[in-house]
């Protein structure tokens, strides 16, 4: 079961009009039922290929094989949701920078590296994973593909409809259609995402985490979704049934619910954001740049700008530079010589930030500091693997 | 650049299988390759990528897990005595793990791209590459692998490597009535169920690709004992050093 | 599942609804020894073997070449890319917008850019640039460059690119291969084949 960035939040928005939650947290989970087994032909079905796509997964060059991040990740499920659960599930890390994460009805749980970047704790983490642990417990896969098949079918019929009539106008109420059946499928997924909220913040309470975290990540999120939208100077109306919840201010009344469910008396729990930096560590640059990559520049602006709440460290501020010079507008180059220049600051031998800083500067006619900078580059890193360009570089500037 | 234009040709390719059999050539052996029955030549198979289902109105494929272990086991069945009336012995492939499994499933992928870089492009006659046109009247038939096959787990126990896919979607009730809907509007192909299946001969020292039967329109009801049979005599149509074969195809 | 899996399938319900009409047009056949002129440009081609140009083209500025498929050798020529413009047509400017090439870009920067539209289009994270040197495109100083990455269909594959700024806009040539076996096979045909493009 995927957790998706629209899902969510389109459940969060609808959980605000849950009534009957607001006066009590999420129950403790239930006893742990056992392994528990398929039945009928659409869920054998989905359970048979599963396990095929499991056995592809785990040989496939998209997981990162990394066995401590894994190992890291897992346990921070199990952690939440407790041993007897946490053995039915096998963790494979993905590297795909989008805001996901799924448990698939046979107990593959694939983590998104998008979503290792977006979390900030161990209990934010653990909120994500055991939500989706929570889809997986109440079989919401099968109710769901169900649901599916219903609002693709509609579309393809549409599809065939539209093609009988030759104006744009036709090509454009496809679009908006398409739109209302992502609306429908979202309005029909929020019970279960209410459901698996709800389940999710049961395992919380009971665990040693802080399941105040919860209520963090879907704010974070909603935060970073209206950021890329006003960066891509997006009109409102036009995304009004899908994207209606990025002018809701983050805190609301979904937040209340999602607090209501916490346990008050845990908010003072340790959320090990700490130990959760340390295990990133390596990774953190790398989801960084494949985040960046993504060309959104307002979601990338964002979450950098997120990271740097716990301080701005040097890699922030040297990816940071790389986004605004990747847009290269003049303004964006000249804050991008400032972001380079603050993480030299912080380390002196930050090859890389030498580069960007000198092409930046290159670029908004400051030729001579360029130089000084592509030339400290080139004495910080003389086996660079783009060493003979930017002598070029230098050369040409003569 | 390909994946650039990923959709594009995923959208030919989904147009390739529409139109009928008609134009869509089949099969094709290396020129100059001869496998003579009862050779006794030890042929390793990778696990077939069988996956058997029903699409759906809105081309959703709905997997079908008892179809698809019924289908799995006939096609195997069929697979091993096939090759054992040609005199072949079918080998497993042992399985791997680590950066060997990595290299298989590489392999499987590279086999997919390839065969349907054949039936797009060759086979296809209406969407046929240029080169391949001239290729064609000379009889030629050259795709490889590389030699790089020869690392695959199991290659120095046999002389050949059989790579095989299939994939089944059977039409719904809606999907058909969509379809019939779609012939009546301008330019538009819907087809109703989805039949795909490459089987090809590999050259375990080579990589050459030796022999090739890719059908993205298939038939044979695999679901069904004799539809499987009938699927595998399809998937293995032509196979070198079968006489049978030859009758097979001419009393359809 | 859930949005994946409807974005797939509204993918495969929007393929079975694509016009017919594109069916009819074949792929070009680029004949030895003969001059080709790359999207109604200045720039001509003299290809030293047989090449065939494909039908579906990625962009206003772009167009393929391949021997055997694009998914197993694929050349693509960027030919006179204006500032402002993406490589290749964005697949929603709104949504999902490509980077573009710029009026200030450096030479140095072309494999960042290359780098970038692919990893926004294919959305993925698995992508390395391996190295970049001065060389030359079209008879012109330029720059010349290496990167691998691996594509939705978890193939890993090689690229080799040779770019110019001319005049103000860029020319680059694309090769694409799959690392196992058919980088390697069909690189020195790569090579020779943009060896011959000329600027009228």
């Amino acid at each position: 079961m995927m957790l998706s960035a629209l899902g969510v939040i389109g459940a969060i928005l609808m959980a605000g009009a849950a009534p009957q939650s607001k006066t009590r947290t999420a129950p403790p989970p239930p006893p742990f039922q056992g392994v528990y087994q398929p039945q009928g032909v659409d869920e054998i079905g989905l359970w048979k290929v599963d396990d095929e796509n499991e056995s592809k997964l785990s040989n496939s060059r998209a997981v990162i094989h990394d066995e401590a991040l894994t190992a890291y990740v897992k346990n921070v499920l199990c952690s939440a949701v407790g041993n007897d659960r946490c053995n039915s599930v096998r963790v494979y890390i993905v590297r795909e920078p989008s805001f996901n994460a799924t448990m698939s009805p046979n107990g593959t749980m694939r983590v998104f590296s998008g979503l290792l970047l977006r979390v900030r704790s161990e209990a934010e983490l653990a909120a994500v994973l055991g939500h989706e642990f929570g889809h997986f417990e109440r079989r919401h896969t099968l109710e769901r593909f169900k649901a599916q098949r219903r609002g693709t079918d509609l579309l393809s019929w549409a599809a065939v409809l539209s093609s009988f009539n030759n104006n744009p106008y036709a090509r454009r109420s496809f679009d908006d259609l398409e739109l209302s059946v992502y609306g429908s499928l979202l309005r029909f997924n929020r019970d279960n995402e209410r459901e698996a909220d709800l389940v999710g913040l049961g395992y919380l309470n009971v665990s040693a985490l802080r399941p105040q975290a919860a209520a963090r990540v879907w704010q974070n999120l909603m935060a970073e979704t209206e950021a890329s939208a006003v960066a891509k100077g997006m009109k409102r109306p036009r995304f009004d049934r899908v994207a209606y919840f990025a002018s809701h201010p983050p805190e609301g009344e979904r937040a209340a619910y999602l607090g209501a469910l916490a346990l008050p008396e845990a908010a003072d729990r340790p959320d090990g954001a700490d130990r959760y930096r340390q295990a990133m560590g390596p990774w953190t640059p790398v989801f960084l740049k494949d985040q960046i990559g993504l060309n959104d520049f307002g979601g990338s602006e964002y979450l950098i700008n997120s990271l740097a709440s716990d301080g701005w460290t040097s890699t922030l501020w040297f990816h940071r530079g790389e986004l605004f010079r990747a847009r290269g507008g003049q303004r964006d180059l000249v804050h991008a010589a400032d972001f380079y220049s603050q993480a030299i600051a912080l380390d002196p031998l930050y090859a890389d930030a030498y580069r960007g800083l000198g092409l930046a500067m290159i670029k908004t006619a400051r030729p001579t500091e360029g130089r000084a900078a592509l030339a400290r580059y080139l004495e910080l890193k003389p086996e660079a693997d783009d060493r003979a360009m930017i002598e070029l570089t230098t050369a040409s500037l003569n | 650049m390909k994946t650039l234009m990923g959709l594009g040709a995923a959208a030919l390719l989904a147009m390739a299988c529409a139109p009928s059999a008609a134009g869509q050539e089949r099969t094709a052996v290396k020129q100059g390759f001869d496998l003579r029955s009862q050779s006794g030549k030890r042929v390793l198979v990778f696990k077939p990528k069988v996956s058997v289902g029903s699409q759906s109105t809105g081309a959703m494929f709905e997997p079908n897990a008892e179809w698809t272990e019924q289908a799995k086991r006939n096609i195997e069945a069929a697979l091993t005595e096939h090759q054992a009336s040609l005199g072949n012995t079918v080998v497993e492939a042992p399985d791997a793990s680590g950066e060997k499994a990595l290299l298989v499933e590489e392999y499987v992928n590279l086999f997919d791209a390839v065969s349907q870089a054949v039936v797009n492009y060759q086979f296809f006659v209406g969407n046929r590459l240029p080169t391949k046109k001239r290729d064609n009247k000379t009889g030629v038939f050259e795709w490889s692998l590389g030699e790089g096959v020869r690392d695959l787990p199991g290659a120095d126990t046999a002389d050949y490597a059989l790579f095989i896919y299939n994939k089944d979607a059977y039409g719904s009730t809606g999907r058909k009535l969509l379809q019939i809907a779609a012939l009546l509007g301008p330019g538009i192909a819907v087809k109703s169920g989805e039949h795909k299946g490459a089987a090809g001969l590999v050259d375990l020292r080579t990589g050459d690709l030796l022999w090739l039967n890719a059908d993205f329109a298939m038939g044979g009801d695999v679901r069904e004992a004799d539809g499987a049979q009938k699927r595998v005599r399809q998937l293995l149509e032509g196979f070198p050093g079968s006489v049978a074969d030859q009758q097979t195809a001419s009393a359809q | 599942m859930n949005m994946q899996i409807v974005r797939f399938s509204l993918a495969a319900a929007l393929l079975t609804a694509a016009p017919i009409l594109e069916m009819a047009s074949a792929n070009d056949f680029r004949e030895r020894g003969k001059a080709a002129k790359l999207s109604a440009s200045a720039v001509s081609i003299t290809p030293p073997r047989d090449w065939n140009k494909l039908d579906i083209r990625p962009g206003k500025f772009a167009e393929t070449w391949t021997l055997d498929g694009e998914q197993l050798n694929d050349v693509t020529f960027y030919t006179g890319v204006e500032p402002g413009a993406p490589l290749v047509k964005e697949r929603n400017k709104k949504r999902k917008p490509l980077p573009k090439f710029g009026a200030e870009t450096l030479l140095v920067e072309v494999p960042e850019l290359l780098e970038g539209t692919y990893r926004a289009y294919k959305e993925i994270g698995e992508f390395r640039l391996t190295g970049s040197k001065p060389g030359s495109y079209l008879g012109v100083k330029g720059v010349e460059f290496t990167y691998d990455y691996t594509d939705g269909d978890q193939i890993r594959r090689q690229g080799e690119a040779h770019a110019a700024i001319i005049g103000g806009k860029l020319y680059m040539a694309t090769y694409d291969a799959p690392k196992i076996h058919f980088f390697q096979r069909n690189i020195a045909d790569y090579r020779a084949l943009i060896s011959t493009a000329k600027i009228m």
